[in-house]
């Protein structure tokens, strides 16, 4: 052992300390999401909560701690927590054709975050107008889709015209269900946040 | 479920990080040789890295059961055209599926002999100043809180399923597991920072001690041949 004394000790400050946890929590919660699936009649694949937990790590953690919430789901999958889609962890995820979706998701929420919050601070999302939500999570979307399936175009080495619609055509319709989603919670005040 | 296993294999008893340089090489040398005769040697050297963690590949192939639709999606709708299965569109798709499963096999050998704590370690040793030390602390955290919230949403699914929740369309559905289990984590973050502060929560506490041992040489050999052969490879 090493004799350390406590003045070798980097204490970590409160409001850092509250961040950490709450983002480490996030990730963990982003895993658990992977467990659930919804049948959804317009979408042949079954529908995840995780894009969803991309919109909210961005809106309730802020852009700065949302993105760092999903590094850390990045990193825990990649060492071995069973996090992705199924239960699947490891660093052959992030290289196989799902992996520019997942790699995406710190970009997404970071996006998501910088608009509904106007900026890199935190405002109350209370102030936030409903079309400013809406846009918010669009773009995080298009980020989302923007960076999969063209890393899945050139992971399994399809066409563009296939890669589009095997990795973005049958989500979309799913994708609004989870924007209405998101609003109807943010706006019911039901989450004690903040 | 594949995860980490105590056990005496040679994969167990090498550093962490001579592990992650193998995985990374290997994933750059499939990348850079997507062709039949890569893919054989890749293939062999996959079950050896298999064999040397003691892992057998159909309990890994079954952990990743959720690719396959989309490793299999590829070369069948490449394939297929107006005048029937055309064998030379779904070539390459093909071997760029299977290099994916390769790839997989090889980072499951690493998920079944490496402890959290180790490749903890090896983050924050690897990752210099405050963002490793936060991805080493965070990520203890998620493997610590993960089972916790799958218990609490098993739990919220339960309540629902039992007042006949489900009847209830998608998006109520879906609002109600997230209230429910957002407002859970977020109650779990305040009362878990408050502990850590109480136990003086700090950027630098004690790590277990990472050593490159003998076995690490050859490792770190095969690690370094794979990824100049990656850079050959694409030059």
């Amino acid at each position: 052992m090493s004799n350390s004394t406590t003045t070798d000790v980097d204490l970590v400050g409160d409001e850092v300390t509250l961040n950490i946890a709450r983002a480490a929590l996030f990730a963990a919660l982003m895993g658990a999401f992977a467990y659930v699936a919804f049948p959804y009649p317009l979408s042949p694949a079954p529908v995840t909560l995780q894009v969803l937990g991309v919109f909210l790590a961005g809106l309730f953690l802020g852009p700065v701690w949302g993105a760092a919430a999903m590094v850390l789901y990045l990193v825990a999958g990649a060492i071995g927590a069973p996090v992705f889609s199924g239960g699947s962890a490891g660093i052959g995820v992030l290289l196989g054709p799902t992996g520019g979706y997942l790699f995406s998701y710190p970009l997404a929420a970071l996006i998501a975050g910088v608009i509904a919050h106007r900026g890199i601070g935190i405002r109350s999302l209370t102030e936030a107008s409903v079309t400013r939500l809406i846009a918010s999570m669009t773009l995080a979307v298009a980020v989302i889709y923007g960076v999969g399936v063209p890393f899945m175009w050139w992971n399994l080495d399809m066409t563009l015209q296939t890669a589009i619609v095997t990795g973005a055509v049958v989500f979309i319709p799913a994708e609004a269900a989870k924007m209405a989603a998101a609003i109807g919670i943010i706006r019911s005040d039901a989450i004690r946040a903040e | 479920m594949l995860r980490y296993e105590p056990g005496k294999s040679i994969a167990h008893r090498l550093d962490p990080r001579s592990k992650l340089l193998v995985q990374g090489g290997f994933a750059a040398a499939a990348f850079a040789y997507t062709t039949p005769r890569g893919l054989v040697i890749l293939t062999l050297l996959a079950l050896c890295v298999l064999a040397l963690s003691r892992t057998a590949p159909h309990r890994v192939l079954w952990e990743f059961r959720f690719v396959f639709p989309f490793l299999l999606a590829a070369p069948v709708l490449e394939g297929i055209s107006l005048d029937g299965f055309v064998i030379s569109d779904a070539t390459s798709p093909a071997l760029a599926s299977y290099r994916v499963l390769l790839v997989l096999l090889v980072a499951g050998a690493y998920i079944r002999t490496t402890s959290v704590r180790d490749s903890r370690a090896a983050i924050q040793r690897s990752v210099p100043g405050r963002p490793g030390q936060f991805l080493g602390m965070g990520v203890g955290f998620v493997f610590r809180f993960l089972p916790v919230l799958r218990a609490d949403i098993g739990r919220i699914r339960d309540g629902y399923r039992s007042r006949l929740g489900t009847e209830r369309s998608v998006p109520v559905r879906m609002r109600i597991l997230l209230i429910a289990s957002l407002n859970r984590a977020f109650e779990r973050a305040d009362r878990f920072s408050l502990a850590l502060r109480a136990r003086c929560f700090s950027w630098n506490p004690t790590l277990p001690t990472l050593r490159f041992s003998r076995i690490d040489v050859p490792a770190i050999g095969f690690g370094l041949v794979l990824f100049l052969a990656a850079v050959y490879g694409f030059v």
